[in-house]
């Protein structure tokens, strides 16, 4: 029987540009624009060999695709131990966005699925979603057995999504992010037969069944009279936001993760939180959350919002943060493998001397307890429900934040001078950076522009200004002069007048942003 | 823990299991083609075993073992190199991965070197000294994220601060090496087992000299000591252009003679500058050639005179001042600069030295050769960067980017004419590997190739260590 791989062929012209430069495996506190990418495959960092890395799977991939290795249990087995965490597309820098191995996993895991080279457990795990909506084999109509004999309003415009596996397994989730929304005062729901989102099943290549869950959750949502979709599950949120839509389906809601909804109310005034004693606490980005959604700054704020609470970051966060290595049917599959990567993640946890690391991610959290027993650590780990819930505090008059008046003077000036943007495509974000101090603008059309007075989730460019340079650049009345001066402070910097930049993309995304027009009106091309 | 099990039919998989565990050592091959190839699109034999070795006694082990059963052994570091050095040449080889060997072993101020084992990457070693206040003199290959230190000086690599240090092997004061015999030597003034390692060149022969770029074939370095500086952070950048190539090398040559960069880079045409910086000559249709200029000093005055004496240099051979962006997102780019040109297709290298003179002769038929195929019009894009080294000569780097697979054969056709005309016109390649190997035979000189075989000979009797290297490509 000819084996097709018809799923990944589609990328061989994706695999072509891969010239195996090895930032994917083993870029090593790279230099370059202050990117803290560090050994950015968990996989490959526990289990050593070239094959578990991104270049490593690009060979053995080109090799497939060239029949030089066939198709066989070794692969499948191989093809497994990838939790698509993105951090190895993230730190590629060959295309621009990165050369896509998560999908290319993706493609492959069909592919195996469709010649019947798959694990018996996966098979089970689709039967049961299948048969009771969620992988756990547990009964359907036990699913809101959690939160007890409680009353669901049949409409509201917040549905809770609550995800199989705070239903099931994760259950503190659950209970504390609805305890979190009767204290807030919010206006929810929950779906009356919530199906499985259908992440897991989208991540072990097993996509049959991925339309009908989608169309039934999405026909609750409707009839719920939902605006807005709030979910704790990272997993769950990156599917409604990212793959559904990817899928073909659409929707009219807003998809937010917890916590961007509580960011929204804690912005809005709506919400309010203080810790009795000062701690000091880490944050696991959820690869689901971060790299796959690009939500980075959303739970940082959140947790910097409570008062006495100091966050100190890990070794590697955001946008290069080790997984948790419980993603991508990882812990399914091979659960000492993913207790051995949730170790090592546990210990860079460890080495921040917090008390407490969060993370945002019910798969996350379960996957980091276990690898903390299995490294014998101590630092508990909680969801950001459990971490802000006993936090809630009454909302007082909302403190006008003060803004320095730099930066707002700063701000106001280029929210009146959007042809500073010309050229820039919907979409380009920019941060500045005043001594620490930052906001963003954020193209939203031609010659329109959003300017918001914090870090950008995810900039294209970081500009950092001397104050001084500030000062003298608001005072200029043309886009045009603006552009020329910024030009020569940042050509001819001096100790007080100066500007910076750091470069989060690369080259070739920067242009199709428009970054050249941008450049070339400051004289920098 | 080992997900894709050894297929257990190496014939050493028994007692390279016992000699490094079952984790760090396997010949599947699902596990064996994730290492058939390096950053370069040439081909060679796939290892038969790969091993991960964590310490100098484990390599002296394996050595031992593959010298008694007379295996081919092949040591590799970060394999992104671009010229197939780290690929077997025959069979079953046993392929050292060293990349779990990279701690640092010490920072020695009074001497000022550091020590570290051969599988750091250049990345993290400069961060680590960064922290301390030092700097590196040579500071990677433009792959230094994953480029390995010892890979590196196996193959005298140059790259970053090329301009002020030469190529890696300038920067390096001893290795520790596992020879055949599994014994270990220490090279420089660790022939002295009571002295620190704080000088190349002293008491005998520079034995330092010996195993630096020999591709693997003279034994596995484990450890590589580096001369270190004090951290310099004034840094002073300008971009340069000129009309005519010729002009343009004549400055280059000058500023390089001087000594006043830390890393010297000439774009010799338009195309090339589009290449690397799409735009940036948009203002300026008469430059045709440019070159970017970045000077590190310890002192902010000291780095704003140099770059006024390489603006005065510049100017005087009918140049223009063009800024600096150029060469600040060449330097803040660091071992990112090249990758993003992968997106212009699959490269083809022709890395090599040449005085500086010879670049516009070069280049001469370089261009000849590209307006012959059309490159061009066939949607192959090209780079042509020289970047200044020590004392007066340049690295070329004149690259080809191959857009689909489709176009490849074409592509190695127009490849191989560059690689004749560079050869023809006094090159000398810093690395020699699979892509210059057949050439450099045909040229090099009798006494000189047999030197390299007695010592190879003394040093390896059974040829174990990357067999067939020096031989001509397969």
């Amino acid at each position: 029987m000819t084996i097709k791989l018809e799923n990944l062929s589609k990328y061989e012209d994706e695999l072509w540009l891969c010239a195996r430069c090895g930032d994917c495996s083993l870029a090593d506190k790279t230099v370059a624009s202050n990117r803290d990418v560090y050994l950015p495959c968990a996989i490959k960092n526990v289990l050593g060999f070239e094959a578990y890395a991104s270049r490593g799977r690009i060979m053995i991939m080109n090799d497939l695709l060239t029949e030089r290795l066939p198709l066989d249990n070794d692969i499948r087995d191989w093809a497994y131990t990838c939790t698509t965490c993105k951090n190895c597309m993230e730190t590629c820098t060959a295309t621009a966005d990165g050369i896509n191995l998560p999908d290319m996993m993706e493609a492959l895991r069909k592919d195996l699925v469709a010649n019947n080279f798959d694990m018996p457990k996966h098979r089970e795990i689709e039967a049961s979603i299948n048969e009771f909506g969620n992988p756990y084999k547990e009964p359907a109509d036990k699913r809101l057995a959690l939160f007890g004999k409680r009353e669901w309003p049949e409409t509201a415009p917040v549905i809770y999504y609550v995800g199989c596996t705070s239903s099931y397994r994760e259950k503190g989730i659950a209970k504390t992010t609805i305890e979190l929304f009767d204290k807030l005062g919010v206006d929810y729901t929950v779906l009356p037969n919530e199906q499985c989102c259908g992440s897991v099943l989208l991540r072990l290549g097993r996509t049959k069944s991925f339309a009908r869950l989608t169309k039934s959750n999405l026909e609750q949502m409707k009839a719920a009279g939902a605006e807005t979709i709030v979910t704790a599950c990272a997993g769950c949120f990156r599917t409604w936001k990212v793959d559904v839509p990817k899928e073909g389906f659409e929707y009219d809601f807003d998809i937010l993760h917890i916590a961007e909804y509580l960011d929204r109310l804690i912005q809005e005034g709506k919400a309010a939180f203080e810790s009795p004693k000062s701690i000091t606490v880490t944050y696991h980005d959820p690869c689901h959350l971060g790299r796959h959604a690009e939500v980075y700054e959303a739970p940082r704020r959140v947790i910097e919002a409570v008062e006495n609470v100091t966050l100190i970051e890990m070794e590697t966060n955001k946008r290069y943060a080790h997984c948790c290595g419980s993603g991508g049917g990882v812990k399914g599959s091979y659960g000492e493998l993913a207790d051995e990567v949730a170790g090592n993640r546990m210990k860079e946890a460890q080495e921040t001397g917090a008390s407490l690391l969060v993370t945002a991610c019910p798969f996350c959290h379960r996957g980091l307890e276990d690898g903390g027993r299995s490294i014998e650590s101590d630092l508990p780990v909680v969801d950001l429900t459990e971490f802000i819930l006993p936090f809630v505090k009454q909302v007082k008059k909302k403190k006008a934040v003060t803004e320095s008046p730099l930066k707002k003077k700063f701000m106001e000036y280029l929210g009146n001078h959007p042809l500073i943007f010309d050229g820039l495509k919907k979409g380009a974000v920019i941060d500045y950076d005043l001594e620490g101090d930052r906001f963003h603008v954020l193209v939203t059309g031609r010659n329109e522009i959003q300017v918001n007075p914090v870090r950008a989730e995810n900039p294209d460019v970081e500009l950092l200004f001397a104050p001084k340079a500030v000062e003298e650049l608001i005072t200029y009345n043309s886009e045009g002069e603006y552009a020329a001066r910024f030009g020569f402070l940042f050509k001819e910097p001096t100790d007080e007048k100066w500007i910076k930049f750091v470069l989060r993309l690369n080259i070739v995304k920067l242009l199709m942003k428009g970054y050249r027009k941008f450049a070339q009106k400051a004289g920098l091309l | 823990m080992a997900i894709v099990k050894a297929a257990a039919t190496h014939q050493l998989y028994g007692e390279l299991k016992a000699i490094v565990g079952q984790e760090r050592v396997n010949d599947n091959q699902v596990i064996i083609s994730a290492y058939s190839k390096d950053a370069c699109h040439l081909e060679a034999e796939r290892p038969g075993i790969v091993v991960m070795p964590k310490s100098v006694e484990e390599v002296q082990d394996i050595v031992r073992l593959c010298a008694r059963s007379k295996t081919p052994i092949v040591p590799a570091g970060g394999r992104n190199g671009i010229c197939g050095a780290c690929l077997p040449r025959v069979p079953n080889v046993v392929m050292l991965d060293m990349v779990k060997m990279d701690r640092i072993i010490k920072i020695d101020e009074d001497v000022m070197t550091v020590t570290v084992e051969a599988g750091l990457r250049w990345a993290e070693l400069i961060h680590r000294l960064n922290e301390k206040g030092y700097k590196l003199g040579f500071r990677g290959p433009y792959g230094g994220n994953v480029g390995t230190v010892g890979g590196s000086t196996s193959i005298n690599s140059i790259g970053y601060a090329a301009s002020k240090y030469g190529p890696s092997t300038e920067g390096v004061v001893s290795f520790e090496v596992v020879l055949a015999s599994g014994n270990v030597v220490q090279t420089g003034t660790g022939w002295n087992p009571d002295a620190q390692l704080f000088g190349r060149y002293s008491t005998f022969f520079d034995m330092t000299g010996i195993f630096s770029g020999d591709h693997g074939t003279l034994g596995v370095k484990t450890k590589v000591t580096l001369k270190i500086y004090p951290k310099a952070d004034y840094y002073t950048y300008g971009d340069f252009g000129f009309k005519t190539l010729e002009d343009a090398t004549e400055a280059f040559l000058e500023v390089q003679k001087r000594g006043f960069t830390e890393e010297l880079n000439l774009l010799v045409d338009r195309q090339s500058t589009e290449t690397f910086f799409p735009g940036f000559l948009g203002k300026h249709p008469e430059i045709n050639a440019m070159f970017a200029s970045i000077v590190q000093e310890t002192d902010q005055q000291l780095a704003n005179r140099k770059m006024e004496l390489i603006r005065e240099i510049a100017l005087k051979h009918a140049g223009k001042d063009l800024g600096n962006f150029a060469s600040q997102m060449h330097w803040s780019e660091m071992f990112n600069l090249v990758q993003p040109l992968y997106n212009n297709g699959f490269w083809l290298n022709t890395c090599h030295l040449r005085p500086i003179p010879t670049i516009p002769i070069v280049m001469k038929r370089i261009w000849a050769i590209f307006k012959k195929h059309k490159l061009l019009e066939n949607d192959i894009k090209y780079i042509a960067s020289c970047l200044g080294s020590e004392r007066a000569y340049a690295t070329g780097w004149i690259t080809i980017f191959i857009p689909t697979k489709e176009k490849m054969e074409y592509g190695l056709k127009v490849w191989n004419e560059m690689l004749d005309a560079i050869m023809d016109t006094g090159a000398c390649p810093y690395w020699m590997g699979l892509l210059w190997e057949d050439r450099v035979l045909k040229k090099v000189r009798k006494p000189f190739i047999d030197t390299y075989w007695k010592i190879k000979q003394a040093l390896d009797p059974d040829n174990i260590f990357a067999p067939e290297v020096f031989r001509g490509g397969p």
